[in-house]
């Protein structure tokens, strides 16, 4: 067994881009990942105003706009011109003021108060359609005040008459609706599948690169395998540990459960992995496939996590693919655990879901037993005839 | 070797390596189904919700029926405590929950003022403004109620009861993506994204493969062989694209305001612009399962750099200025621009112009990097 680890050391040492594979570039990734989001709430999102009007309440309505710290109000002179700026993506979100608010708000009139907000960037269009909506509610409020004054309403009966209803709303178990918690981890999980794949598939390729196939076998087949994993596991589990260094200790995002857990939960999410790459490697047996196919399997796991859209929503062909990721069945731990604070004994539980990939060991004895077949030239090979 | 040859001879080459093959056309039909599927359900609708009524009152009664109606919500049962509400959101049974307080009824028909509280799962904002927007527009419909009651009771017409409910009347509405789908929102963007990184990762790969071997590659000159790899992506290219920008978007109802004209003149320096850089950096590479990887890594960043998914605004500059350089964030952004949300054609001509420069640039490179690999000397 010492003697396959001391294997997998050398090997690591002769191969820059594995080495560089389980050092800087996770790290790199996550940080570039982290940089992106890391605005975290979404502020001074431009908008383009128009105001037709130019009343005294139009202008407090636009200098409404100004108070919100989500919206960053633009003005324009014309319909136009704001138009041209919404199809260029320079602003998200469109206000017109009608020509005769003022007036037809004193004669009893309904003036109608257009917003038009970004539907193709849906994420910002949603957030800036109800942050609008709240403003200008926000700026109305005052005219009401007044009307139910002038109407003979006592004045502390006047909040009451506006809404009697008010409303509480509170986010749960992400309290400030932070998308850095909540964006953040999903993505950056499923970067590090990524790298958990290629850093397993790496090692085993080298086998077929440097035509060490033979002496793989004589080693013992399950023996190097098993090297490999009490090789990479640890490796590829210390940037998981960053990552979640990173957002729940530097960060300071909210974390109700133990990373401990987490931890665990991420050795079988790795294990998982390493059975899917090795049934994809012994049934293609040719590097540059074996990444292709993987990469192929892997890259769009972030979709099927179930966080950006819920799972209960997916049609049944996706839920069934989503049960062959390993980050799904993982992220529905990682948030039990950050979110609701899920313990050891649950969280354990939830991890039996895995037991499905272990059926995975058939196909990967029926399939290794075969052996290989020489269709790769090897490297050594091509090195040795090109001096 | 003349230029058709050449061109003949780099199809085959592709077409021959079964990597090649299953990354660019298996990779590109797979995907094309694959990405769209969890959203193929658009809109999110019926999250379950639980209520904790403390008033059991008709109005609150009415209110729970409310909620009920909305499209995004469905009530799954109404509980004693906050705790159970917690626990069944913990287990996953429900995502969000309502509590009315007690004399809910009585406080507002004595024109006392009444506080109603939602809870969403915020770990899932899709599901989160779901049931806030479901929840919200519940209480404000009561409220109303209320409000209207009140003012009839106190001998006003209906009419001016109404006017006096509706100030001003808001109109918002959705531009460019009036479903609000979500393949909408995610295909155009995802699929440029797509048919970039498998070209560049199809270049890449032949590129890996030849450079240390004898073959055609060897007997025409760098430029030569640039140009004729080049043409011979665009045709393959110019299929794909047809199938990606032609047959799935109308497939996945994406919204399409460019002619096909301007459509195929923003798509040819992104395919040119491409393959050059992909060319330029397989001479990086003499490993054939290189290429893949480092792109693989690069795919989630410009992903969400490209500025459709998470707005550029709130993206750091430098972050910015660094995504410059990647054809992909130009073309998506003047692809949506022109075809999603209705743009004229010179206003992305900045970012066609730069297109186009990135295909000198890359070409530039792409020459020096072939040529270095192909000396007879090395």
């Amino acid at each position: 067994m010492i003697k396959a680890l001391k294997r997998e050391f050398t090997a690591l040492q002769d191969d820059p881009w594995q080495l560089a594979l389980i050092s800087y570039i996770p790290l790199l990734c996550i940080i570039a990942l982290w940089l992106l989001f890391s605005a975290g709430l979404p502020r001074q999102l431009p908008v383009a105003v128009v105001d037709l009007d130019n009343s005294q309440v139009s202008r407090a309505l636009a200098r409404q706009l100004q108070a919100n710290p989500v919206t960053k109000p633009i003005s324009y002179t014309g319909l136009p011109s704001a138009v041209d700026a919404m199809k260029q993506g320079e602003v998200y979100a469109l206000l017109v003021l009608p020509y005769g608010l003022n007036r037809d708000l004193l004669t009893a009139k309904t003036p109608i108060i257009d917003i038009r907000y970004n539907s193709q960037f849906l994420l910002v269009g949603k957030l800036l359609s109800s942050q609008l909506q709240l403003s200008m509610a926000d700026g109305l409020k005052p005219l009401g005040k007044m009307k139910l004054l002038a109407a003979g309403v006592p004045i502390e009966r006047v909040a009451v008459n506006l809404s009697p209803v008010s409303s509480q709303t509170t986010a749960l178990f992400n309290s400030n609706t932070n998308y850095v918690g909540f964006l953040v981890p999903p993505v950056l999980i499923a970067l590090l599948q990524l790298v958990a794949m290629m850093v397993f598939a790496n090692s085993l390729n080298r086998e077929l690169r440097w035509n060490t196939t033979e002496q793989w076998y004589a080693l013992g087949l399950w023996k190097v395998i098993a090297a490999k994993v009490l090789f990479y596991t640890p490796l590829v589990l210390l940037h998981g540990g960053f990552m979640l260094a990173l957002i729940y200790l530097y960060l300071e995002l909210p974390i109700a459960g133990s990373i401990a857990v987490l931890l665990i939960a991420q050795t079988l999410m790795f294990l998982a992995v390493w059975l899917m790459v090795l049934t994809i490697f012994f049934a293609l047996k040719d590097s540059a496939r074996v990444i292709s196919f993987c990469t192929a399997m892997f890259a769009p796991a972030f979709a099927f996590m179930g966080v950006t859209f819920p799972v209960h929503e997916m049609p049944v062909l996706a839920q069934w693919w989503r049960v062959i990721m390993p980050t799904s069945h993982y992220i529905e731990t990682h948030i039990a655990v950050v979110s609701y604070g899920q313990g050891l004994l649950a969280s354990l539980s939830q991890m039996a879901s895995y037991w499905g990939f272990l059926l995975l060991l058939f196909p990967i004895a029926i399939l290794a037993k075969k052996g290989f077949p020489v269709t790769e030239e090897p490297e050594l090979d091509t090195l040795a005839k090109e001096q | 070797m003349s230029f058709l040859q050449l061109i003949f001879a780099e199809i085959k080459a592709v077409l021959a390596d079964k990597t090649i093959v299953l990354t660019v056309f298996g990779g590109v039909l797979f995907y094309s189904i694959l990405y769209p599927l969890p959203y193929l359900n658009e809109v999110p609708t019926k999250q379950q919700v639980v209520v904790i009524d403390h008033d059991h009152s008709s109005l609150s009664r009415k209110l729970i029926r409310d909620a009920n109606a909305s499209p995004k919500i469905e009530v799954v049962a109404q509980l004693g405590s906050i705790d159970e509400a917690k626990r069944w959101i913990e287990t996953g049974r429900a995502h969000g929950l309502l509590v009315i307080p007690a004399n809910f009824r009585r406080d507002l028909l004595l024109g006392r003022g009444v506080t109603l509280s939602y809870g969403g799962d915020a770990s899932y904002f899709l599901i989160y403004s779901a049931i806030v927007e479901g929840l919200v527009s519940a209480g404000l419909d009561v409220s109303k109620d209320v409000q209207r009651m009140g003012l009839l009771d106190k001998g006003e017409n209906a009419a001016s009861v109404k006017q006096s409910l509706n100030v001003v009347k808001l109109n918002s509405i959705p531009a460019f993506n009036p479903s609000l789908g979500y393949t909408p929102y995610v295909v155009p963007g995802l699929f440029l994204l797509i048919l970039h990184q498998t070209l560049l990762i199809g270049t890449g790969i032949l590129g890996a493969s030849q450079w240390k071997k004898q073959g055609y590659w060897r007997q025409v000159s760098p430029i030569k062989l640039i140009c004729g790899r080049m043409a011979a992506f665009m045709l393959i290219y110019a299929l794909l694209s047809s199938y990606y920008v032609g047959y799935c978007y109308y497939w996945y109802d994406v919204s399409l305001q460019a002619s096909l004209g301007q459509v195929g003149l923003l798509m040819l320096p992104f395919l040119l612009a491409t393959s050059a850089a992909g060319i330029a950096f397989s001479s990086l590479f003499s490993r054939r399962d290189l290429p893949t990887q480092v792109l693989l890594l690069v795919s989630m960043p410009i992903l969400f750099v490209s500025g459709f998914v998470w707005p550029i605004a709130l993206i750091p500059d430098g972050v910015i200025a660094v995504s410059q350089v990647v054809p992909a964030v130009p073309a998506i952004m003047a692809m949506l621009e022109l075809n999603q949300m209705g743009a004229s054609w010179q206003s992305i001509m900045p970012q066609w112009l730069q297109l186009w420069a990135m295909v000198a640039v890359y070409f530039g490179l792409a020459y020096w990097g072939v040529s270095k690999r192909l000396k007879p000397t090395a």
